[in-house]
């Protein structure tokens, strides 16, 4: 393993000024799940990490019937994996959360790490996406909110800028009339990075669909939505064809590349399949 | 049950117990000490550059920059190594192979060879100072695919073997009158089948310690499931004699076959220590264990068959093309091996085989697990469905009438004395209730409609030692101390299997000890005796059968010794337990330790015995029965479950002999489904070295494993019958996925992996 610098931030103004301060190839070191592996592996130059493991306030997981679920930068995947509540409310959450890594890494790792290495194919990001999550930044002179569907800008990459440090995530609160679900693809059922992630949210009102958010994963250079397929969606009764023309919408919404892992083609099917399936397991809550 | 010699039955005490594995404990409480964890004073560090280019010459090498930095104790290039040109497979006695390696070349074969090495007082710096040196390449035209490796001027990858790209000879085997056969056939099938490149991935990644000492000796630590053929091939290429190089190896985490090869970096590391005279180690990251370890060769099998109208194969026509990668290897013992299984199987007297292995721009593929006959029987097995799904036949019917029986002659060319291919088939038939399994409801359950369910059945043979390829050669010392207990001394290498358990269990059974009373010693080329290393499912065959032929001879002395203190005949005592008595009158008797040890005037006893074995071969036989659940939208395979009923002969311990066959189908599930080594087949760049995207199945995607071994087929050559277990399962499970699937979507692949993509199209193109 290449050698690295290693400095402990104990509050976040320490952080964001470390972050600045220690130039280029310096990056936060959190649950260190990716960040180590992408050293190791050579697939990252680092020169510097900024440990903010000790950072007090970042570890709170809080619910309340208005504001929804927020939890802190520090909150492991494991931990709300476990939670009773994000089994009940949140099973799209639930889903993600319980496929991402291994049990040993899902103790370490962070949510907002995973959201943070902003990958494509990382499970967290679609359903949080569709549930319409936000994300909380910090910065020496300013903190800002910022929707997490226009957090990202490639793989990769994000808007936070040099010395911003992400102290939490919120997700809405879930309604009774709320279906949600993530669907994952892989070759196969445990320590795996999707092929493709698909995940649905919806509101149901009078039996007709309200509201409806669909997110794709690993099919484009960021998580993405597939409006189109929204919009045939909204007011219909979810019926079983204008589901599939829908799901054929989404296919023509999604942007994938072929690799090691699949073809581009391939990924394209999944995300006809996995929409249809995904809006069918959402739908289950109201069965 | 054919028996051609009565082998011994007793009622035994220890073999066919599961008694509690002797390195269990050191293992779970992390004790246990494995190559990497050897750590010597004042030890180096060693790195490989690896060239990212597939064939080129080297220009030149410039290493100036990487001496000069910090730390850097020693830089190895082709210029200031040994030239000897040497095998890779270290198996002198196999006439077949090529002498095709240097240590460092001016010339690279594959992406990923070595070009030069360092030392470095820490691994860090080491591999820092990798990109200090600068190398020029006159790039090679490469090619990447046997089919294009083997036309006539296609870029020749070596100078040395038969030319043409060829490893060997091609190698052709005829039987009765291939033509006649066809003549007579009422239907002929034809297929070509191909094989990807699965890759072992042990868990411990290869690793050694080199360490001179002040007379010029080398000690070399080294995780090799052939530490005499590592130390003959070290002592060979450095010039040294035996006296002066002593290999070690405690505890593996596995080989499967691929560590019975000598290294690259094992040269470089001896090298390194011997130039900065200090130890130096060298350790594959996972990358390495791909791009410089061994793979399965990848294969293309050119298969037609003749059938008769009532079942009955007539003629067998079979070319196979094996990709060697860059180097020989095991290339000619897996092409001789995999070439001459195919006469077998299924009984058929007109037979034409020729086998082929080619040299190719890539990583070298080398033994693996089920050594060329998982590519052979694979073709083999599902043009057996195919015949009978075209006589509109159950295949397991076609199989039982077909497979091979009694009187039959092996692909070693010698009779098999212990035949079970039949009885493991009938078996599971009756135990599944197969004909009602095959006339099951077959609607798509109305929940889950995209699911179809299929079964299959694969079948496999696979012989214990390398005979006649290689005349093997099994050794064991066994010591009685005076305290009654008992030492055995073997070369067998203990890869995790449980062969060091299995050894004792013998050594206390034949001897009439307890088995917590047997020590076993192992792994040290200076104490043990010589052994041919552990492969070809041979261990507890081989040398089982030398430890049983060395305990016998110690307890015929320990015996004397007891009658002399009894003063009783030998002939009137018996020895169990530990414990030897009056067979006339129990209560006149003594422990061991009482005729061991001294007595008024009598020194202890000194008893120790060799037992040197030399066999030819036994066959162990496999049906397994698989389910499948193929998913017609996204193309996903699942095993649901196998039900594998194998014959091994007298099994020695029950757990481990289920553990090697539960983790052959987990293997052979990646093989057919999951798991396929990726080479760009423009640039020869490895485009999965790892193991996020080498995908092996883990625990969740197990199927249900009902294991039966029957013990039905015993063979005379093993220790009471005993045959072995390590490859077959692995051989059986390809063909009887490959056939579930059939039976559940209707539809025929000849390749594996089988992919997800791979069943989307199929099924596409059969509605289509």
């Amino acid at each position: 393993m290449r050698r690295f610098e290693y400095h402990r931030a104990d509050t976040l103004e320490q952080a964001s000024r470390l972050l600045t301060d220690l130039g280029e190839d310096t990056f936060v070191f959190n649950g260190g799940t990716d960040l180590l592996v992408e050293i190791r592996e050579r697939l990252r130059r680092v020169r510097n990490v900024v440990d903010i493991k000790q950072i007090p306030g970042l570890s709170d997981i809080i619910y309340d019937e208005t504001r929804g679920l927020t939890f802190g930068a520090l909150v492991t995947v494991g931990r709300l994996e476990r939670l009773a509540l994000v089994r009940q409310r949140y099973p799209n959450l639930y889903a993600a959360f319980a496929s991402l890594g291994s049990i040993q890494v899902r103790n370490r790792a962070t949510v907002a790490g995973n959201v943070c290495r902003a990958s494509p194919s990382a499970d967290t990001i679609p359903p949080l996406i569709a549930d319409g999550a936000f994300i909380h930044i910090y910065s020496r002179t300013n903190r800002r909110v910022v929707p997490l569907a226009e957090f990202f800008t490639g793989p990769g990459k994000t808007v936070l800028a040099k010395g911003e440090i992400v102290t939490g995530i919120t997700v809405p609160p879930a309604g009774d009339n709320s279906g949600k679900a993530y669907l994952k693809h892989g070759r196969r059922k445990a320590m795996e990075l999707s092929t493709v992630g698909v995940a649905v949210s919806l509101t149901m009102e009078g039996g007709l669909c309200d509201d409806i958010r669909i997110t794709l994963g690993a099919v484009g250079a960021t998580v993405l939505r597939a409006p189109q397929a929204e919009a045939m969606l909204r007011g219909t009764s979810l019926d079983a064809a204008t589901v599939k023309n829908a799901a054929n919408k989404a296919m023509e919404e999604c942007t994938p590349i072929s690799n090691v892992r699949a073809s581009a083609d391939y990924r394209r099917d999944m995300v006809g399949v996995l929409t249809g399936r995904a809006i069918k397991q959402a739908l289950e809550a109201f069965a | 049950m054919n028996m051609t010699t009565p082998i011994e039955q007793r009622d035994f005490k220890i073999v066919g117990k599961s008694v509690r594995r002797d390195d269990v404990l050191e293992k779970v409480t992390g004790e246990a000490e494995y190559t990497g964890d050897v750590k010597l004073s004042g030890m180096l560090h060693g790195k490989i550059k690896r060239a990212a280019i597939a064939h080129a010459r080297i220009k030149s090498i410039d290493v100036s920059k990487a001496l000069a930095y910090p730390g850097v104790k020693a830089v190895l290039t082709h210029e200031n190594v040994p030239r000897v040109l040497h095998y890779g497979s270290p198996h002198p006695r196999s006439a077949s192979c090529t002498k095709d390696q240097y240590i460092l070349d001016d010339k690279v074969r594959f992406w990923g060879e070595g070009v030069a090495a360092v030392a470095a007082i820490s691994e860090e710096i080491a591999d820092e100072a990798l990109d200090l040196i600068e190398v020029e390449y006159e790039p090679l035209p490469a090619v990447f695919e046997p089919e294009d490796a083997a036309q006539p001027g296609a870029p020749l990858i070596h100078d040395v073997g038969p030319g043409g790209n060829l490893v060997l000879d091609p190698v052709r085997i005829n039987r009765g009158d291939v033509d006649a056969g066809f003549a007579q056939a009422d239907f002929v099938l034809e297929g070509v089948f191909s094989g990807g490149r699965p890759h072992p991935a042990y868990m411990e990644p290869n690793v050694c310690i080199a360490d001179w000492d002040g007379s010029n000796k080398l000690t070399f630590w080294t995780s090799t499931q052939t530490s005499f053929m590592v130390r003959g091939i070290l002592a060979e290429v450095l010039g040294l004699p035996l006296t002066k190089v002593r290999v070690l190896v405690d505890h593996m985490g596995g080989g499967f076959g691929a560590k019975q090869d000598l290294f690259q970096h094992e040269f470089l590391c001896a090298l390194l220590a011997k130039q900065t005279r200090r130890p130096v180690k060298m350790e594959f990251s996972r990358h390495e264990t791909f791009v410089a370890g061994r793979s399965r060769h990848p294969c293309k099998i050119w298969l037609k068959q003749g059938f008769k109208n009532d079942g009955t194969l007539v003629a067998r026509d079979m070319k196979l093309a094996y990709d060697s990668g860059a180097y020989g290897s095991h290339g000619p013992g897996v092409t001789i091996v995999g070439t001459t299984a195919a006469t077998s199987l299924y009984r058929c007297e007109n037979v034409r085989l020729e086998g082929r292995c080619v040299y190719t721009n890539t990583p070298i593929n080398g033994a693996f697990r089920g050594y060329g006959v998982v590519q052979s029987y694979y073709a083999l097995d599902i043009q057996m469905d195919e015949a009978a799904e075209r006589l509109g036949m159950d295949p397991a019917e076609l199989k039982l009438k077909n497979v091979v029986r009694a009187g039959d002659i092996a692909p070693s060319g010698h009779p098999i004395l212990g035949h079970g291919l039949e009885i493991c088939l009938q078996h599971g038939i009756d135990v599944l209730d197969w004909k009602k399994l095959r006339n099951r409801d077959r609607t798509p359950d109305p929940k889950r409609p995209h699911i179809r369910t299929g079964w299959g059945i694969g079948c496999e043979m696979h012989g214990s030692s390398a005979y006649p390829g290689i005349k093997e050669q099994g050794n064991a010392t066994v010591k009685v101390n005076e305290d009654g207990t008992v030492t055995l001394l073997t070369g067998a290498a203990g890869l995790g299997t449980g062969a060091h358990t299995a050894l004792a269990q013998i050594v206390a059974e034949e001897l009439g000890v307890r088995f917590e009373d047997v020590g076993t010693i192992h792994g040290d080329t200076d104490v043990v005796p010589w052994d041919i290393g552990a492969f070809a499912s041979h261990t507890t065959y081989l040398v089982g059968t030398a430890a049983k032929m060395a305990a016998g001879k110690v307890r015929t002395a320990v015996l004397e010794r007891a009658a002399m203190k009894l003063q009783v005949s030998p002939a009137e005592i018996d020895l169990s337990e530990g414990k030897v008595f009056v067979i006339t009158d129990p209560g006149r008797c003594m422990t061991v330790a009482q005729a061991m040890g001294p007595s008024r005037g009598i020194p202890a006893a000194n008893i120790v015995a060799n037992g040197t074995y030399e066999p030819t071969k036994s066959y162990s036989f496999a049906a397994h029965f698989a389910e499948v659940h193929v998913d017609t939208e996204t193309g996903i395979v699942e095993v649901k479950r196998v039900i594998p009923v194998h014959d091994v002969g007298r099994v020695i311990h029950p757990i481990a002999a289920q553990g090697q066959i539960e983790g052959g189908i987990q293997q052979g599930i990646g093989h057919t489904l999951t798991e396929d080594y990726v080479i760009d087949k423009k640039t020869g760049r490895s485009l999965n070295a790892g193991l996020v995207d080498y995908k092996m199945p883990l625990s969740m995607d197990m199927p249900d494993i009902e294991t039966i071994i029957l013990e039905a087929a015993p063979d005379p050559g093993g220790p009471w019958g005993a045959k072995g277990v390590g490859e077959d399962p692995i051989i059986a499970i390809g063909p009887a996925i490959a056939n579930a699937i059939h039976d559940a979507i209707g539809v025929r692949f000849r390749h594996y992996p089988i992919t997800p993509e791979d069943v989307l199209k199929a099924l596409r193109e059969k509605a289509a």
